[in-house]
This record gives structure tokens, C-alpha cells and sequence, in this order.
């Protein structure tokens, strides 16, 4: 049954033991996950878990600009679209843009700009779009975050990341990172996005009453989730490359480890093999090259008996003798040899 | 073997927007870098960190291409006008190609052809030959960041794409498929025999003819150089899978 009649909420926000109703402490954001890459058709896109927020952000661009008359000729434009999901909140609400929508795309957009290089962009435009799909109180904030993680992821040089949180007062108590409850009932609600790089504030809005302390102590807190939330980025932006690297370098590791098994081990059989063969071959081969070697000799003896010179027969019988070693000597150093080549094989 | 691997791929540290890459005042900050106070360099994407000589760089992993002069670049026809054609060419801009950029000129034919409509068509009209969605191949004839690129298609390898296939990633992996002086490239057609047209702008043209197989195994290895750009020692990997993954589809 729809509630007709949407009754008060009850005031209290935190427990007995001091604690927020959620359990958390008062300067504690709450829980917060991110992912880099989700939608494969646009050029970077992102979603956040912040709390009982789920924000989807897609990022397209640098491109032309429709229509053209909103061109800039000196710099780029940057659009941000901020929809809510029919079924985001507890009452249906209304697929058209309203007032609320638009305000705050001009906001979340007013947000991003200073991080950006525009003027590298002139008569182009970049487009953030932003899907609320669940909704449970600082969307602003959530959607910012996720806004900066989609540009990031799409290549878009940035001076930095930006962070959205929200802080704010409940029972007279500075709380950081409003639920839906505490947002509603609460005294005062400043949401605001950091600057990381410089810790700078690029957006900055405040409902309520409080004095100045509670003021200074809620920037405390709020600098202090930022940099909570911008760790869980920095994570998400790397995690999708490192965890490829990894497997990368495990994946190369095995292989080189089988190569230098393969070239350890071949080269060895390889030698075995190869030195018993071409001892036998030569001993094979190259004896019958020693009795032709002998012929020839006996023959240029002959040849040298028939000249009748007696000098020449010595010479000829020193010079086959030397022969004979210089081709014992090749016999013994050949299959030496062949290992040095590293085994080829004929 | 070892001494290629380390200077081809020197481990790189992955940085973010924002993150001081370097405090050095003697270094200059180059592309994707830019120096803040303090003499802090810091980085402007998410990439990898990269110091050669005096400059500090860091390499995008994902972005758009911008045309630059004379690269070689894969164009859809789009749009016609009575002058030129307009080319989506997967940048900021539309690329402009200009019929007489286009077409050797023929001076013999000349002449009045055919009749189309109301008026009669030259047997040389330049505009009509090209249709909607034709692909082709071309030349920057000139890019800057504030014009529209001109482009050629006349030249060694330029032209019209008749058959093929056509595999997208993003354009700051390209040099990943190149490699070092194109190791990358031709250890892929050695091994496929297909033959493979990188262009610049993201595009890459396989025509493998009739071994299919061939083609499949190879978009699934551009596929997987794209998911591991960033890594080190690709191409000993790359030709280990090739290898497994013949022996396992039955591919000689």
C-alpha cells in the first residue's frame, strides 16, 4: 500500500551508547566502493556504492557540439546531466528533468570545471551523464565522486581527483556524511567537494544553522572522509590495470622458466648425440680419405722416381707423415668443435 | 635476449590526475605532466610514468586520437557535400577528403555520361564515387587543434578498403601492437599469415582471405595486447599464446 499520508520522523539520530543509528562514529563516512570501466560503450564510466547511493556516471567526448550555436570558439563545454531513476526514491518520481534535476547539473558541472582543461577543447564538448539508481541522501556529493572517477577513466586530462561529502548538525552535534534520515531531520546540511591535490573547495552549499566552531569542525571532518573516500579512487583507477600486471608477470615468469628449461636441456641431449655420431662418422669417413691421401703419394712417388731425384722422395714421405697428423689431430679436435657451434646438426 | 627485454620494457609505475610524479626543477615536465608550485610535477591522466633525458612524461591508457601530419588513418565516408566528403575518422573532427585528393585525374574521359534526374552527370564526377559508409584508407594532409584535418587518399597503400575486417581499440595502444620497430606487428603476421594494416587513429585492417581460423586466433591476440598494454614483456607472451592456441583450435 502506498503511504498517502507520509508520517514524521522521529527525531532521534543517535543511540544510547553515543553512537549514530547506523553504528557508525560521528566523524565516520559511511561505507564506500567504486568500479572503473563499467559500460562498454562509453569512452569512461564509472559506479559508486556510497551508503544506499548507487550512481552510475558515463563520460563521451571531447566531440561536437549540438547544438552548434552553444560552441565556444575559444574553450570547450563541459555538460553534466544529473537524472534521478524513476524508482530511485520512495515515491515514483517523475522521469522528466525538473527544477531540482537542473540545479543540480549546473552545480555538479560548476564542481568538475576548475579541474579541467577546457581551453585544450575549443568548439567541442565534453558530456557527463549520471544515473541515479538508488538514493538515500547526499547524491550530489556521491554523484561528483563518481563524475571525477568516469572523466579520469576516459582520458581526459585532470589537475586532480575530486571527492564529494557532506557534513552537517543533528541533535547539536557536528555529523559527518548525512544518511537520508539524518539529512531530513537533521539542523544543517553543507555538502561540499575537495580538491584533492590542493585540498582546495570547488563547491560549497550550506542549509541550516550553525555557528562558526561547528563550522570549522564540520571542514575538519569533511577533509578527513575525503580522504578516505580518495584512497578507495586511487585504488579502483589502478586495481583494473594492476591486477592485469600481475597476471602478466606471473604468465611471463612460467614462460621464461620453460625457455630456459628447453635451452638448458636440449643443447645437452643435443651434444650427446652429436658426439658419438660424428666420432663414428669420421672414423668412418675420413680414413678411406687417409688410404687416397697415401695413393696419391705413392703415385706423385712414382711420378718423382720416374724424374729419378732421391731428394724429393724424402720430401714427399715427411710431407704425407705430416699430413697424417694434421688429419689425426682434426679427428681429435672436431667433435670439440662441433659442441662450441652448439650442435648443428647436418 | 635479456638485455632486449629490459630496455623494452622497463617496469612503470601507474599514476593518477593529480598525483606529484616528480619534485626535480632540473626535469621538464612533457607530455601529460604539467609543473605546479613548489616545483612539483603532477599528472594529468591515468598512465604510466616515464622519464627520458630532461623530459618527464606519462602515457595515457585510454583517450582519443588527434590527427597529426601524416599519419595513416582508417576513414567511414559519413556525409557528402557538393565539394568534398566528410570522413569519420574516430577523432574530435570529421576529416575532409576532396575529390581531386581522392582520385588519380583522368584527362581522356571527359565528357557528358549518363543522366541522373533532372541534370546530367560527367563520366568523371568525382562525388559520385564514393557511397555512404565506404572505407578507406588515408594521409593527414594537415591537423592542427583548430581545423578540420585534410586528408588524401592517393599514394602507397592509400585508397579504398574492399574486403577485410575491421578490429577497434583504443589509439593510445597502438604502439603496443607496433612494438619496438615493429616486432609486435610482424611476429603476428609471421605467425598468422594475414595480412594486418595498423593505422593510428584505433582502426586495424585484417585480411586474412581464406583462412578464417587465422583471422579469428588474430583479433583475439589484438585483443588481448589491448588488455595487457601495460605490462612488460608482451611479445615472448603474445607468441606463447599464439602458439598454445594453434595447437588447441587445430590451426597448421
Amino acid at each position: 500500500m502506498p503511504v498517502l499520508v507520509p508520517e514524521p520522523h522521529d527525531p532521534v539520530c543517535f543511540r544510547k551508547d553515543g553512537k549514530r543509528l547506523d553504528g557508525r562514529d560521528v566523524d565516520e563516512p559511511r561505507p564506500f566502493s567504486c568500479e572503473v570501466g563499467v559500460i562498454k560503450n562509453a569512452q569512461g564510466s564509472a559506479v559508486v556504492r556510497h551508503g544506499g547511493n548507487l550512481i552510475y556516471a558515463a563520460v563521451y567526448g571531447p566531440r561536437e557540439v549540438h547544438p552548434r550555436h552553444l560552441a565556444k570558439p575559444d574553450r570547450g563545454i563541459l555538460r553534466v546531466y544529473y537524472r534521478m531513476a524513476t524508482f530511485s526514491v520512495h515515491d515514483r518520481k517523475s522521469p522528466a528533468p525538473n527544477r531540482r534535476d537542473n540545479e543540480i547539473s549546473k552545480v555538479i558541472r560548476e564542481a568538475i570545471e576548475p579541474v579541467l582543461f577546457l581551453e585544450a577543447y575549443p568548439d567541442s564538448q565534453i558530456e557527463v551523464f549520471i544515473q541515479i539508481m538508488a538514493a538515500d541522501g547526499g547524491t550530489r556529493c556521491a554523484s561528483t565522486t563518481a563524475a571525477s572517477l568516469a572523466l579520469a577513466d576516459a582520458g581526459i586530462p585532470m589537475r586532480s581527483m575530486i571527492v564529494g561529502i557532506a557534513a552537517g548538525k543533528a541533535q547539536d552535534k557536528v555529523i559527518l556524511d548525512l544518511g537520508d534520515k539524518e539529512d531530513k531531520v537533521g539542523q544543517a546540511d553543507v555538502p561540499a567537494v575537495v580538491v584533492m591535490k590542493d585540498k582546495s573547495i570547488s563547491l560549497l552549499q550550506f542549509d541550516g544553522e550553525m555557528s562558526l566552531e561547528e563550522m570549522k569542525l564540520s571542514f575538519k571532518y569533511i577533509l578527513k572522509g575525503a580522504e578516505v573516500i580518495y584512497k578507495k579512487q586511487l585504488e579502483a583507477l589502478k586495481g583494473k590495470y594492476e591486477t592485469i600486471r600481475v597476471n602478466a608477470k606471473k604468465e611471463s615468469e612460467e614462460y621464461q622458466k620453460s625457455v630456459k628449461e628447453t635451452s638448458q636441456k636440449k643443447p645437452q641431449s643435443l651434444l650427446d648425440t652429436i658426439v658419438s655420431k660424428k666420432t663414428e662418422e669420421i672414423k668412418d669417413t675420413k680414413k678411406p680419405k687417409e688410404d687416397e691421401k697415401v695413393q696419391k703419394s705413392k703415385k706423385e712417388q712414382k711420378k718423382e722416381t720416374k724424374k729419378g731425384t732421391k731428394k724429393s722422395k724424402k720430401v714427399t714421405k715427411k710431407k704425407t707423415e705430416e699430413k697424417a697428423q694434421k688429419t689425426n689431430e682434426t679427428i681429435e679436435n672436431a667433435p670439440q668443435k662441433d659442441s662450441e657451434k652448439g650442435g648443428k646438426t647436418k | 635476449m635479456e638485455i632486449v627485454e629490459s630496455i623494452e620494457t622497463p617496469t612503470r609505475e601507474i599514476v593518477t590526475p593529480g598525483m606529484v610524479i616528480s619534485t626535480d626543477p632540473e626535469l621538464i615536465p612533457g607530455r601529460g605532466a604539467v609543473r605546479e608550485k613548489n616545483n612539483e610535477i603532477i599528472s594529468l591522466f591515468v598512465g604510466l610514468k616515464e622519464i627520458r633525458g630532461k623530459y618527464i612524461n606519462v602515457v595515457p591508457l585510454n583517450g582519443l586520437y588527434n590527427p597529426q601530419l601524416g599519419d595513416k588513418i582508417i576513414g567511414r565516408v559519413i556525409a557528402k557535400t557538393p565539394v568534398k566528403y566528410l570522413l569519420n575518422i574516430n577523432s574530435k573532427y570529421l576529416g575532409i577528403l576532396k575529390p581531386l585528393d581522392a582520385f588519380k585525374r583522368n584527362t581522356r574521359n571527359r565528357g557528358y555520361g549518363k543522366s541522373v534526374g533532372s541534370y546530367r552527370v560527367k563520366d568523371d564526377d568525382l562525388m559520385q564515387k564514393l557511397k555512404m559508409g565506404d572505407l578507406l584508407i588515408c594521409k593527414v594532409l594537415s591537423g592542427d587543434r583548430l581545423n578540420e584535418p585534410e586528408l588524401t587518399s592517393l599514394g602507397q597503400d592509400l585508397g579504398q578498403i574492399k574486403e577485410g575486417l575491421i578490429v577497434n581499440v583504443p589509439p593510445p595502444k597502438i604502439p603496443r601492437i607496433i612494438g619496438k620497430k615493429g616486432s609486435m606487428i610482424t611476429l603476428l603476421k609471421n605467425q598468422l599469415h594475414c595480412k594486418v594494416f595498423v593505422a593510428q587513429n584505433g582502426r586495424i585492417l585484417i585480411q586474412g582471405g581464406k583462412n578464417y581460423k587465422n583471422e579469428r586466433l588474430l583479433i583475439d591476440a589484438i585483443h588481448k595486447i589491448e588488455e595487457e598494454a601495460h605490462t612488460s614483456g608482451l611479445t615472448d607472451r603474445i607468441k606463447n599464446y599464439i602458439i598454445k592456441e594453434k595447437k588447441k583450435r587445430g590451426i597448421e
